[in-house]
């Protein structure tokens, strides 16, 4: 009874804040919204029995990925840029067609998969996770690290810091 | 059905540590006043009432009191969100910290004073530390004041940086005791490590030889978080005005006062509960009745309180790091350090001497 | 425990506010922060078929997932800031030649 009303008020919660996201003119706000939205999808995580995926999301998304984008936006300054009304028609389309997109996906989920509840709870702890990832997993997980050593090498490079070794 | 024996546990769990999380600041700033006039020689404030014991009345009146003033060109929204985004992880990381020994009540139940006993419970302090970063940088940002935008960035860059050393040094807490639950690791610390078959010193993180390191690291990076000195760009008194909240004024100013007293508290808990052992009573079993309760509730509040004057202690008698020093300590020293310690403790636990 | 079409249409909520983002908006960094809702609407997605049919290996995507996106972030992020100091504006109109 009370699983329903967190999830309403979360789902509600996420959906507001995802449309405050891509309407709202000032990019400042539209970060600490997507914070508030990504908050609610950590709730939604541990309804769905995982609650490590709830806390990763929180540390990694809402705690370093979102703390990034504002640190660009306030060096940058940008949160004064007014975005002028062009292309009348494109935005008409693009609402529209992702309206559609969105009224259809629904439509056909609630009619076609709807599944059964499994009778048993689901445990994914940190002891599985870990497990998983160092036995079945581990060769993706040797090139995420290796993958994550080349986003950093790029970052220093392309903002120019990396060419200061003289 | 609900279980309201339950429900009304753990609102007196909450009402109890919302107590102590609350009266932490006006304590502490008397703490803070007279300590700090004790090591700088001079008296402090003993005018309020015996030994000064009132002044934080006399302070929370003078905030009350006094005009609340939003800059013009401030971004107003913003500008009153940003105490709350200081005020809320500090209040509610509390909630997954161990505070005492888990005893009967006559009825036969367990009662577990702890308010949320989730099997990720250390992750929570490290998500809603990774939080506490976005009260900073949107007071610095919201208070269209130079001054204020670099004192908040320089703070917020300083502390995303010590949240890394923070994390790995806690990690080496964690895999001594094979779990994520802060209760497991608070009974992990409960024997004893026998010296030359004679001498017996209690089981805690901090003693052990592969974790003192740790220990240290993850001391200095909590003050870092924090943004006490010898850390605190975000106030750098005589080089930013007053940093990030040069601004605020009256309730808002109170507010972060209030965040950063509750967060040195917060922060003093969890070091407790990773390194000194939480609520355990040195050399003396607690029996799970009342009284071991009791005692082991009065054994985690001295190791907090001390750990708090540690805090005020360092404060007043450390000087502040140049910026760029702090940055070079922070990645260059603390993380190396940090990951070097987990493959000691790794070698130490394959090797079976843990 | 709540049924799982429940959450794919959350999911699909999201993701669909996401399209609608990249579509119509002309800030680059908003454009960004509504592919990183996309990818979060797939998330849930993820984790609600692992709850469904008890597999692991949906919540070990999902972390794989987070990472990739960190990495993407931060180098995305430094594609803006050296167009930026090239161009100095982030409107995705305005970056319409090969080299310039």
């Amino acid at each position: 009874m009370i699983e329903f009303i967190v999830f309403f008020a979360f789902a509600a919660v996420a959906i507001i804040f995802a449309l405050v996201v891509i309407l709202h003119r000032n990019p400042v706000v539209s970060v600490l919204s997507l914070v508030a939205s990504f908050f609610s999808l950590a709730v939604m995580y541990v309804l769905l029995e995982a609650p490590f995926l709830a806390v990763l999301q929180v540390i990694i998304y809402a705690g370093a990925i979102m703390v990034l984008f504002l640190f660009v936006i306030m060096l940058l300054n940008l949160q004064h840029r007014e975005e002028p009304a062009t292309r009348p028609v494109q935005q008409f389309l693009g609402y529209t067609g992702a309206a559609v997109f969105g009224i259809a996906l629904v439509y056909y989920i609630a009619k076609y998969a709807v599944l059964k509840l499994p009778g048993t709870p689901f445990l994914s702890d940190a002891r599985r996770v870990g497990i998983s990832l160092f036995q079945a997993y581990v060769l993706p997980f040797e090139a995420v690290s290796i993958l994550l050593l080349a986003a950093i090498v790029g970052a220093l490079v392309l903002s120019g810091r990396g060419a200061v070794a003289q | 059905m609900t279980d309201w024996t339950d429900v009304g546990l753990s609102v007196l769990k909450i009402v109890i540590v919302l107590l102590f999380v609350l009266n932490v600041t006006p304590i502490m700033v008397w703490v803070e006043r007279r300590g700090s006039a004790l090591i700088q020689d001079r008296p402090g404030p003993n005018r309020v009432g015996p030994f000064g014991l009132f002044q934080s009345f006399a302070d929370a009146l003078k905030f009350f009191m006094k005009e609340d003033v939003i800059p013009a060109q401030a971004n107003r929204w913003l500008y009153i969100l940003a105490p709350a985004f200081g005020l809320l992880p500090a209040m509610t990381t509390i909630a997954v910290v161990p505070w005492g020994r888990a005893f009967r009540l006559p009825s036969g139940r367990l009662f577990e004073p702890i308010i949320a006993d989730v099997n990720v419970g250390i992750l929570v302090i490290f998500a809603l530390a990774s939080l506490s970063v976005y009260g900073v940088t949107m007071a610095g940002w919201s208070s269209a004041n130079k001054y204020s935008l670099f004192g908040g960035i320089r703070a917020s860059a300083q502390m995303i940086s010590y949240e890394l050393s923070l994390t790995l040094a806690a990690v080496s807490a964690l895999m001594v005791a094979g779990s994520l639950r802060l209760t497991d690791v608070v009974w992990r610390q409960t024997g004893y490590f026998v010296l030359f078959d004679r001498l017996k010193i209690p089981a805690w993180n901090a003693f052990s030889p592969a974790m003192w390191l740790s220990f240290i690291v993850f001391s200095v990076s909590a003050f870092a978080e924090t943004n006490r000195l010898p850390f605190d760009f975000a106030e750098a008194e005589a080089e930013l005005v007053a940093g990030y909240h040069t601004e605020y004024s009256s309730m808002k100013f109170a507010l972060f006062f209030m965040a950063e007293y509750m967060s040195m508290a917060t922060m003093s808990a969890v070091i407790t509960t990773l390194f000194l052992g939480g609520w355990d009573v040195p050399w003396y079993n607690e029996p799970p009745t009342a009284f071991g309760f009791a005692v082991s509730v009065l054994a985690f509040l001295i190791k907090v309180s001390f750990l708090l004057f540690v805090f005020v202690w360092v404060r007043w008698t450390i000087p502040r790091l140049k910026y760029d020093l702090l940055m070079k300590l922070g990645w260059k020293v603390f993380l190396p350090l940090a990951v070097v310690n987990i493959m000691l403790v790794a070698f130490f636990i394959v090797r079976g001497w843990i | 425990m709540i049924p799982t079409h429940w959450f794919l249409i959350l999911s699909a909520v999201l993701f669909a506010i996401g399209v609608c983002g990249v579509l119509t908006r002309k800030n680059g960094i908003t454009i960004f922060m509504s592919i990183e809702l996309m990818v979060n609407a797939v998330n849930l997605t993820f984790v609600a078929y692992a709850r469904q049919f008890h597999q692991l290996h949906g919540i070990i995507f999902v972390f794989f997932i987070m990472a990739i996106a960190a990495a993407e972030a931060a180098v995305g992020l430094a594609i803006f800031i050296s167009l930026f100091h090239h161009r100095e504006t982030i409107d995705v109109d305005e970056a319409n030649l090969m080299r310039w």
